[in-house]
């Protein structure tokens, strides 16, 4: 086969191989086993400025160096946990694992959490797949689907005695973190541009929500856990169950009743329930 | 600002604040859809998925049109999210205008491809990229989309003559133009948004204005972008040029006819 014969299918292939190999152009192309005769040179035209695989290496670079831009911009806590160095490592790893297959760029990185869970550096930092996966759950609330929250006036127009039987689940732009570490003291850290220490070990629930298109996160307190995860599973739940959750994991010391109201209060302000269909 | 440009990637999302934001500015100027990953080129099946939440946006913010570039963006599957070259074929010019007008039906209006810069080409090609444009255009019946700056990053890249590239678009088709800078890498200039238009690429807009007419004209700036007083100044100074050259031809201060889109200033 010359390189005028090949069809466009097979030189897109080849073209895309290229630019993704990991170890550069040249690496890529020694590796190609389908080249027309004649090489790269029969497909890409160099000049006396350039040649075909420098060509090439111009979109490889401007690959690369895209995604790890994106990396960078939506993992800043990741990024400045392992430093500049290793991400550009774990990027390039990520790339031949997690190639982007979606249209939109924003789905580029939606896989590092995955990635990092058994990548050598959770050796060095365990928390690190727990703290991507909280840095994507931002972005994700932040991009999710619009929905009308309950909140205190809606509530008080439901007749008292309808609320055990109403049925209400987690806004879409609610999202549930559990980790074994406090990640969220992380993040904050690094958001706030303080100095970062190493999470402590200690199970946490990380509530994300949405509020007036603006992100925000905190640990869950220990009542409330349970009756946000029945309240994101599936078709949500009815008030009656979430009154219970609360009531069945409160310490012996709390007022159910009126920890109940403390935590609706706050349900119903910061907009993570929306009504559910029966 | 008379008019504004959004990339559709980054509105069709679910919720949440890009949708706010294009709502509200949607509200108060008029809009067009420029996209970056139709991959109109790619030889993968047309990605049905994207063609319905790129139509559902269209329905959301009725822009006064949609664009998308002339290239492939990725293959089998995957994305290189960037915008490759094809090759000058008449092999590639049918395979590109099936598929625009399959896309064309798809949306229920016609749509505008733009020519890409680039840092290769391929040894096959025996068209040139004028041709080759203006080839895919004609056989599709679409619009165009000319990008000034991309001419002037390839003709350097390619060694053409920029002027013969203009003189080469048919007059008729030629819907919008875009005016972007450029880095320059030595050995190639690279398109990056993220400069003022050099002076060149100033004087080239002029011809093609003096060649193509009144087209609405947008600054691109994706990166680093300045104060919005510098952006102003350069749409400004688009408009000055337009008119300075309009007037050294009146003969081409005239909308576009064939589509049905107005001129957007």
């Amino acid at each position: 086969m010359n390189g005028s014969d090949i069809d466009l299918r097979r030189l897109q292939e080849i073209i895309y191989r290229l630019i993704v190999a990991p170890t550069g152009v040249a690496n890529g192309l020694a590796q190609e086993t389908i080249l027309p005769v004649g090489g790269l040179d029969s497909l890409v035209a160099g000049d006396d400025r350039m040649t075909p695989v420098e060509r090439v290496e111009i979109y490889a670079n401007g690959y690369f160096y895209r995604i790890l831009d994106v990396l960078k911009e939506d993992y800043p806590a990741t990024l400045t946990v392992v430093g500049a160095d290793n991400f550009h490592n774990l990027a390039t790893g990520y790339l031949i694992d997690y190639p982007p297959t979606e249209r939109s760029i924003y789905f580029a990185g939606r896989n590092l959490a995955a990635y990092l869970a058994t990548h050598p550096l959770r050796e060095r930092f365990p928390y690190l797949a727990d703290l991507a996966r909280l840095e994507r759950s931002t972005l994700e609330s932040f991009h999710a689907t619009d929905a009308k929250s309950l909140d205190a006036d809606a509530m008080r127009a439901i007749p008292p005695a309808e609320w055990p039987a109403l049925r209400m689940r987690a806004h879409p732009a609610m999202r549930l973190v559990e980790s074994a570490w406090r990640v969220d003291r992380v993040l904050r850290a690094v958001e706030d541009d303080v100095t970062w220490h190493p999470p402590d070990r200690e199970p946490v629930t990380i509530v994300v929500w949405r509020r007036e298109a603006r992100v925000a996160y905190r640990a869950a307190e220990t009542a409330e856990r349970e009756a946000l995860r029945l309240a994101s599973v599936g078709g949500g739940t009815t008030f009656a169950v979430i009154c219970e959750a609360i009531a069945t994991t409160a310490g012996e010391s709390d007022d159910v009743a009126s920890l109940i109201n403390r935590l609706l209060a706050r349900w119903l302000s910061d907009g993570l329930l929306i009504p559910a269909a029966d | 600002m008379d008019w504004l440009e959004v990339i559709s990637e980054n509105f069709m999302v679910a919720g949440g604040r890009p949708l706010e934001v294009v709502d509200s500015v949607c509200a108060h100027y008029p809009l067009v859809m420029h996209g970056v990953s139709l991959s109109i080129g790619t030889t993968d099946p047309l990605n049905r998925t994207y063609l319905r939440d790129l139509r559902a946006l269209a329905r959301r913010i009725e822009p006064a049109w949609i664009s998308d570039h002339l290239c492939w963006t990725g293959v089998g599957g995957r994305n290189l999210h960037d915008l490759l070259p094809l090759p000058h074929t008449e092999e590639t010019v049918r395979h590109t205008a099936r598929r625009i007008r399959d896309v064309e039906d798809f949306l229920g209006r016609r749509i505008l491809i733009e020519n890409v810069s680039s840092y290769m080409t391929y040894a096959h090609s025996r068209l040139t990229e004028w041709e080759f444009l203006a080839a895919v255009a004609e056989e599709a019946d679409c619009g165009i989309l000319l990008d000034i700056n991309n001419i002037f990053v390839n003709a350097f890249n390619h060694r053409f003559d920029a002027r013969r590239y203009i003189d080469a678009i048919p007059v008729e088709r030629v819907v919008q133009f875009h005016l972007a800078g450029h880095a320059d890498h030595g050995t190639y200039l690279l398109d990056t948004h993220d400069h003022p238009v050099r002076p060149e690429v100033w004087e080239l807009y002029e011809y093609a204005v003096r060649r193509l007419g009144a087209v609405s004209t947008l600054i691109e700036w994706d990166d680093h972008i300045p104060e919005f007083a510098v952006l102003a100044a350069t749409a400004a100074e688009a408009r000055e040029r337009e008119a300075r050259a309009l007037a050294a031809n009146r003969d081409a201060a005239r909308v576009i006819g064939s589509f049905p889109q107005a001129h957007l200033k």
